[in-house]
């Protein structure tokens, strides 16, 4: 992110004056957090008639080739990604000035007369080698810990709408777009609940100013106007979209605390439902339809039992934000995230990855709420397989432990496949399985174990696609698979891309895959 | 006409705006517009409004008319009279469409003005409507309509316009074969 912070250098200069004769390429990673940040700079380009040109990329390949493509006449080039800030190591440990070349080239040089000089050259000539050589050893050892564990920083969304905000030109919109990026990391567990409520204590006075609104009927706005509340939400994905029982079965956390996969788990949710005073009928349709006095409850009522079926409250519910722009239109930023994935990533044949780039653009823009309604379809879609693929590993059991750590594959040949040959699809099964195989399990240990887990990609090139994450009770969400990838795939010479953003998830071919995972086994020892 | 093409002239409507920024005195070739000063304000065309508006740069504020006691006297007004009454601006649907479009947050009572205008709306063109079926069916050559506004009169005209040459055609018809009758007996 510090290009970004590059560009409020040179773009919008001292005098806040902007610059129109500068282009501004803007790179944007497959991410929501990203695009929202895009959204929001391409709200603000248009309020200064900048000049600007927005391409997606998938991975470090598509980032080159975009780059070399579109820089003609660009004078400033902004990447689009969440990346970890802390540890950067020095300028200077990592980067030198090639002083030393000079007195290389001296030294070859046979000059008898100043023999003695040359001596002396030599031993400052040795030092100085000798001191090259250990800085290098250092700079190897600080690159390797700097790379060895992957993480995330700040929301790109969130520092874009803080720039917004002293530029004077935030607005609802841009807020809202920021909440979204911030939720995003922590839903897709970029960040732990700490920094996520940080974020979330700097978005609240920001929400409050700009939806203030006094309650005489002087000032009344317009239903139209888009309306950000703060509630503590409950984290059932898209309840209000869907019918009760669908979400409690399709969330992570209720899923794997019935163990709903089994018939004694569905069993007693049933029970919990009925506990609760609400009857299974209500509870399977769709929720708007469900009688006005059991939906205001539902959050007093999940409160109350909540201890008698341990359910934690930090994972049921989160402190977050929801929006309200006209009659129909109340959407949770969960409801927004799940519903952008989805759209993002698209399995549809005609869709190229661009196409469903523009398409999610058109999802957070929210004036086109048919957008959203599809897209909401579609995660619900998508949603409904990763539960079934879950179920199968665990019914199968499929998830083997491999001594350091456990790994599974997506079996082929299922037609729900092909949803996760996509990172972040793949990413959110990875999760759920590891979570939901932590519960079933009678072992202990399994709580501190990574998950690896295979998929299937393309099958035109026979690839498939490897995602590592850290075990469940690491709360520190530091990633070592990065790395561990990378030495995996050197030392058995498999053929593996290391090209997407997130270095915890690579491209492999499917034939090497033996020897990768012996490879790592053994590292990993 | 177009209903864009409307639209266009009567984003030439002056309304206030209070902008946030500082610029001199614009000189464009409609006219001079500034200067501007944070705070204060001042008159500009209705497309400068809406484009400040749109990039963050100032505050729309409602025209004098635009407000939910004065349109329900005009449509009370409307109601009662069995001719057209005059209209407190001449491009009233548009600026209400424009202005409600792009800066609802700054027109207090918007969804209540949004319905007046609808309304006021309605009534004067079913006033119309039923205006043209008399005048075609009373076989009259002209017809006067005050204070009717460019916008409404554009919803009708293409219509109006080919019903009456069909109506003059066939009219010619049936005198031509009333003369071919006349000459044959």
């Amino acid at each position: 992110m510090w290009s970004c912070k590059l560009s409020t250098g040179t773009v919008y200069a001292a005098d806040k004056e902007p610059r129109t004769e500068h282009r501004v390429l803007v790179l944007v990673a497959f991410e929501i957090d990203a695009l929202c940040a895009c959204k929001i700079l391409q709200y603000l380009f248009q309020c200064d008639h900048v000049l600007y040109t927005i391409v997606p990329v998938t991975g470090k390949q598509d980032l080159e080739r975009a780059f070399v493509e579109h820089s003609e006449g660009v004078q400033v080039c902004l990447l689009m990604k969440e990346d970890d800030l802390e540890n950067i190591p020095e300028f200077r440990d990592v980067f030198l000035e090639d002083e030393s070349d000079e007195d290389d080239l001296d030294n070859d040089s046979d000059d008898p007369e100043t023999g003695q000089k040359k001596r002396r050259f030599d031993e400052a000539a040795l030092i100085k080698r000798m001191e090259k050589r250990k800085w290098e050893e250092n700079r190897k050892k600080i690159l390797f810990e700097y790379t060895e564990f992957s993480g995330y920083g700040l929301s790109s969304s969130l520092l874009l709408y803080d720039m917004a905000w002293k530029m004077s030109k935030d607005t609802n919109d841009l807020l809202w777009l920021a909440i979204i990026g911030v939720t995003e990391q922590y839903i897709n567990q970029h960040v732990e609940r700490d920094k996520y409520m940080e974020s979330i204590a700097e978005l609240q006075p920001h929400v409050s100013r700009l939806n203030h609104r006094p309650d005489d009927e002087e000032s009344s706005i317009s239903i139209d106007c888009l309306k950000v509340m703060f509630d503590n939400e409950l984290r059932l994905t898209m309840y209000r979209h869907w019918s009760l029982f669908e979400s409690l079965c399709h969330s992570e956390y209720t899923t794997c605390k019935f163990k709903i996969w089994t018939m004694k788990g569905r069993k007693r949710l049933h029970e919990f439902l009925a506990d609760m005073g609400l009857p299974l009928v209500q509870c399977k349709q769709k929720f708007t339809s469900m009688d006005v006095s059991y939906k205001e409850s539902v959050k007093d009522l999940f409160k109350k039992f909540q201890d008698k079926y341990s359910i934690n409250e930090q994972d049921l519910f989160l402190p977050s934000f929801h929006a309200q722009y006209g009659y129909k239109n109340r959407y949770c930023a969960t409801d927004v995230i799940y519903a952008s994935e989805a759209v993002l990533q698209d399995v549809e044949k005609e869709y190229s990855d661009s196409d469903n780039f523009l398409h999610t653009l058109d999802l957070l823009n929210r004036s086109k709420t048919e957008c959203m309604e599809k897209g909401i379809e579609m995660a619900k879609i998508q949603l409904s397989a990763l539960v079934k693929q879950v179920q199968s590993f665990l019914d199968a059991n499929l998830v083997i432990s491999a001594g350091p750590f456990l790994y599974a594959f997506v079996q082929e040949g299922t037609p729900d496949v092909k949803f996760f040959a996509k990172p972040i699809n793949l990413a959110r099964l990875a999760r759920f399985t590891l979570e939901a195989y932590c519960c079933v399990s009678r072992n202990k240990k399994v709580k501190t174990l990574p998950f690896v887990l295979g998929a299937h990609h393309n099958s035109d090139m026979g690839t498939m696609l490897v995602i590592g994450i850290p075990p469940v009770l690491d709360k520190s969400l530091k990633n070592c698979f990065g790395k561990a990838f990378e030495q995996a795939a050197a030392t058995t010479n498999s053929r593996t891309l290391h090209d997407f953003f997130d270095s915890h998830i690579i491209e492999l071919k499917s034939e090497d895959r033996s020897k990768f995972f012996d490879a790592l086994i053994s590292l990993l020892q | 006409m177009d209903p864009s093409e409307v639209e266009f002239i009567s984003e030439k409507e002056s309304i206030s705006i209070v902008p946030n920024f500082s610029l001199d005195k614009i000189y464009l070739i409609g006219g001079d517009v500034g200067p501007f000063n944070p705070g204060l304000q001042l008159d500009v065309p209705l497309w400068i409004a809406v484009n400040l508006k749109q990039r963050q740069k100032c505050r729309i504020i409602a025209p004098d008319w635009m407000d939910v006691e004065i349109l329900e006297e005009k449509k009370q007004e409307e109601q009662e009279s069995k001719f057209f009454t005059k209209m407190p601006c001449d491009y009233y649907m548009e600026i209400t469409q424009l202005l409600l479009q792009h800066a609802p947050d700054n027109i207090p009572k918007a969804d209540e003005i949004r319905m007046l205008v609808k309304d006021i709306w309605d009534l004067r063109i079913a006033k119309l409507r039923s205006s043209i079926d008399i005048f075609v069916k009373s076989d009259v050559t002209h017809a006067m309509l005050n204070y009717l506004t460019l916008m409404e009169l554009n919803t009708v005209r293409p219509f109006l316009t080919k019903a009456l040459d069909h109506i003059q055609q066939l009219r010619n018809n049936v005198s031509y074969g009333a003369a071919l009758w006349s000459s044959q007996d």
